[in-house]
């Protein structure tokens, strides 16, 4: 037992400060939503509409929850249950993978396995960890709800359902640890499993069964494939119903169980699905210091482009379906125009979705950037800055990487929206719109772009956490702040919210000129101090 | 001949900490400069001052007469650096780190001279360039950096503890490489606490202490400050008696040993002839002696804590 203990209390120790981020995180995004909810859905009747058009409109059920009636501790689950769960499930994959494939892939996990504690008391420690990890999350999740005055048992289980979902995908990524070679492989795999689920259990949400009042939605059997399905499906201060969390656990703890038994079934180092073979020469295209940045990105820059393509065939499909639900709803369609801001319901639908599609363009160059620190950090900049490549020059590659990066996501993005028309026999006039806003997302990401590079230079350390920091700032505001009817100037501190739009034919620049600014004034900035800037290795 | 590398009064201070506090190493076209010190003497900090991945706090430094941290890029596409600690990336095969790295510092391709200088060194070092990066054990990573020095060549090559992780039969191979790039005329600076292959290879020797160089010149010229070890069998120390310069007399193991200034042990011949000396064994002080002269107030005081 000794043991067992110093492997968790090392593991405690490494993760406290992480954990409690994510799970203070968590607690604080549900504190502020009822908050939210409360100050701007105040009354039964605000509810009521929203919920109608929510039902209404399947894009807005894609990434919300199951409506469950209109009483506000319910409404408020509805809004923001599937992204609570995120958080728990992006937290427990990444937890699994850190402290299985992780410290097995750079050999760690050897030292360890040479002692007593052999392979699978490890194991048993992590999987203790990501639970205990979990239990605090519920816990602060269900004390935010306390805090605010819900009801018990509706609190106790929204926290439940939220730290269920977080041990199933706990499991995820300790299946996905075993499966594959390398701790990025293995999180790949499990943030994919993650992403799919995700979308899976909205998309089942949209095409479920309202009920006549409009208030309720009966979950597909597409929902019921996707654990955050489940979790939503406990209803919390509606029905009230503990088993679809129970079953949460019961899969998370099968999937441990699973897992388990393909750590005894392996070599420590092996893996279950093997990694190819290595070419001997090096391509033409890894001749330069560019060429070596796209090989070491490209493959996270085609998988942001692939959700960009994504976006923007849901951006223009959905938008012709919403178009015929208003059609047929006057008031619905009164309730679309009042979410997307007096333009038209097409136009504020691909609105809305391209601001999403500035998250991930956000996404896909901030990493590119970080990239950068790990090579600095692992040692891997210094055999490139030792041959004739200056520093100047080895940065801009990441730079001008990130900036194709951000054109590729919402270049797809553009096609995919073009697509979603052509397959709905649409009006290829909202072309227009998806190209003005495209184009202002790039402007948007880009700024991102540019303050994570000065970062870097800067603060190099900071790079990663900071980073990322500022995309999930920029989303809250950008996306969430006029949800939760934030002040417009804070909603405005968002790149992705002040980007131009379609005013009538003309175009309103809002924001564009600052956004340039910062990203010119961001990116000559980072360039010149790097002329002066040493390596800087480890941490 | 002309002066590589030429530092005066380097320093370079990281926050408190005075990694090079005054260093002046001098290295001349054509040499093979041993850089000896143990670990946190400063040597890596020299080195990535002398490739501008440092700055200089003050004091200094040139290679080839240029600044190497203002013409960094120009004076990279003349040296081939191994670190010591070598960082592969881990999903590109070690093939492809080489050809990349080469092809930074100017090789073509297709250039045939590249491609069999490369086949020759990966057969040499018995290497395996189709594995992933992540795959490579420390000496293999330390191939993937010795193979894409050696393949293209440099007029300096700057090797920081280029055998730590080599097995002795790829120790051999690394020492015929230096001999090859020496014959064609370059300079190499050889970073190392492997006292006997600096030994081996090197024509001139600067050892760093504390940031600082505590002595430098030709191992000749080094072991003129120390004593030459001579020892004969018996067991009666009083055979020593009447030896010109004879110190340090000691009996073991059925030998009797002691020492002479080098440049006298031509005297203390004809005494051990006299004596009729048998199984008799001169040896010249070794680098680890020298190396210790400098250090060893330091094992001294190490050893006082341990107790």
């Amino acid at each position: 037992m000794t043991r067992f203990f110093a492997l968790l209390g090392q593991r405690i120790r490494r993760d406290w400060v992480q954990v409690l981020l994510w799970a203070g995180g968590t607690g604080l995004l549900a504190y502020a939503s009822y908050v939210g909810v409360a100050d701007a859905y105040g009354t039964e009747q605000d509810r009521t509409s929203l919920l109608a058009a929510a039902l209404a409109n399947p894009v807005i059920l894609l990434f919300r929850g199951l409506p469950s009636g209109t009483g506000q501790g319910a409404f408020m689950v509805f809004l923001i249950f599937p992204w609570l769960a995120m958080l728990a499930a992006f937290m427990s994959t990444f937890l699994a993978v850190r402290h299985t494939r992780g410290d097995e892939e750079p050999g760690r996990a050897e030292l360890i396995s040479a002692t007593p504690a052999s392979r699978t008391l490890p194991f048993i420690a992590t999987a203790t960890h990501g639970l205990l990890a979990n239990l605090l999350l519920g816990a602060l999740t269900a004390g935010a709800f306390l805090a605010v005055g819900l009801d018990v048992e509706g609190s106790l289980l929204a926290g439940a359902a939220v730290g269920a979902v977080g041990v199933t995908f706990l499991g995820v990524g300790l299946v996905a640890a075993q499966l594959m070679r390398t701790s990025r492989g293995a999180n790949s795999l499990a943030v994919w499993t993650l992403l799919i689920t995700f979308l899976l259990s909205g998309m089942g949400n949209a095409i479920g069964t309202p009920s006549d009042d409009l208030t309720r939605m009966e979950s597909s059997w597409l929902t019921w494939l996707s654990p955050f399905g489940w979790g939503e499906n406990t209803r919390a201060f509606d029905e009230n119903l503990w088993w679809p969390a129970v079953l949460c656990l019961a899969v998370g703890i099968l999937l441990t169980v699973i897992s388990a038994v393909l750590v005894s079934a392996r070599d420590l180092g092996g893996s279950f699905i093997a990694e190819r073979a290595a070419r001997a020469d090096a391509s033409a295209a890894l001749s330069t210091p560019t060429g070596l940045v796209w090989r070491l990105t490209r493959g996270a820059v085609i998988g942001w482009t692939v959700g960009g393509l994504l976006v923007g065939i849901l951006s223009t499909s959905l938008a012709s379906i919403v178009q015929e639900i208003g059609a047929a709803n006057p008031s619905v369609e009164q309730i679309l125009r009042q979410i997307s801001g007096e333009g038209s319901v097409e136009q504020g639908t691909v609105t809305t979705f391209f601001t999403m599609l500035g998250v991930l363009a956000a996404c896909a160059a901030v990493q590119v950037v970080c990239r950068a620190r790990q090579e600095e950090a692992h040692g891997t900049a210094e055999p490139l800055l030792a041959a004739p490549v200056g520093r100047v020059r080895w940065l801009a590659d990441y730079l001008v990487v990130a900036l194709l990066a951000i054109v590729l996501v919402v270049a797809a993005a553009v096609g995919g929206a073009a697509i979603g028309i052509a397959s709905q026999d649409g009006d290829m006039d909202l072309m227009r719109t998806v190209l003005v806003t495209g184009a202002g997302q790039v402007a948007a990401a880009s700024v991102f772009l540019a303050l994570t590079a000065l970062v870097f230079v800067l603060f190099p350390r900071l790079t990663i956490p900071v980073g990322w920091t500022l995309v999930v700032l920029g989303m809250m505001l950008g996306l969430f702040g006029p949800l939760f009817q934030f002040p417009d100037w804070l909603v405005h501190l968002s790149p992705i919210a002040v980007t131009p739009l379609l005013d009538g034919d003309d175009i309103d620049v809002r924001g564009l000129w600052w956004l340039l600014l910062a990203t010119g004034a961001g990116a000559v900035a980072s360039l010149g101090l790097m002329r002066r800037r040493e390596l800087e290795a480890g941490g | 001949m002309s002066t590589v590398i030429r530092t005066s009064g380097l320093t370079k201070h990281y926050g408190r900490v005075h990694a090079l506090d005054g260093l002046d190493l001098t290295v001349d076209e054509g040499q093979i400069h041993g850089f000896l010190g143990p670990n946190g003497a400063g040597k890596s900090t020299t080195i990535r001052v002398l490739l501008g991945l440092a700055r200089k706090t003050g004091g200094e430094a040139s290679v080839f007469g240029q600044d190497p941290w203002r013409d960094a890029v120009t004076l990279h596409r003349r040296i081939a650096y191994v670190p010591g600690d070598v960082s592969v990336w881990p999903n590109l095969s070690g093939g492809e780190a080489i050809d990349l790295m080469a092809r930074l510092r100017g090789a073509a391709r297709h250039d045939p001279a590249y491609v069999a200088q490369k086949q020759r060194l990966i057969e040499a070092f018995q290497f395996d360039p189709r594995k992933k990066g992540r795959a490579y054990s420390k000496g293999n990573r330390q191939k993937v950096a010795l193979i894409a020095a050696f393949a293209v060549p440099a007029d300096l090559y700057i090797l920081d503890e280029p055998t730590s992780g080599l097995d002795p039969l790829m120790e051999v191979m690394f020492r015929h490489e230096i001999a090859r790039v020496r014959a064609a005329g370059a300079t190499v600076l050889l970073s190392s606490h492997i006292l006997s292959e600096v030994e081996q290879l090197c024509d001139r020797v600067s050892i760093i202490r504390s940031g600082r160089i505590a002595e430098a010149g030709t191992l000749t010229e080094l072991r003129h400050l120390t004593r030459t070890e001579v020892s004969f069998q018996g067991t009666d120390a009083a055979a020593i008696a009447g030896i010109p310069g004879a110190h340090d007399v000691v009996v073991e193991e059925g030998r009797i040993k002691f020492t002479v200034d080098s440049d006298a042990v031509t005297s203390t011949l004809p005494a051990l002839a006299a004596r009729d000396a048998a199984g008799l064994r001169i040896a010249p002080a070794s680098l680890e002696e020298l190396f210790l002269r400098h250090y060893g107030d330091e094992l001294a005081e190490m050893d006082g804590n341990g107790r």
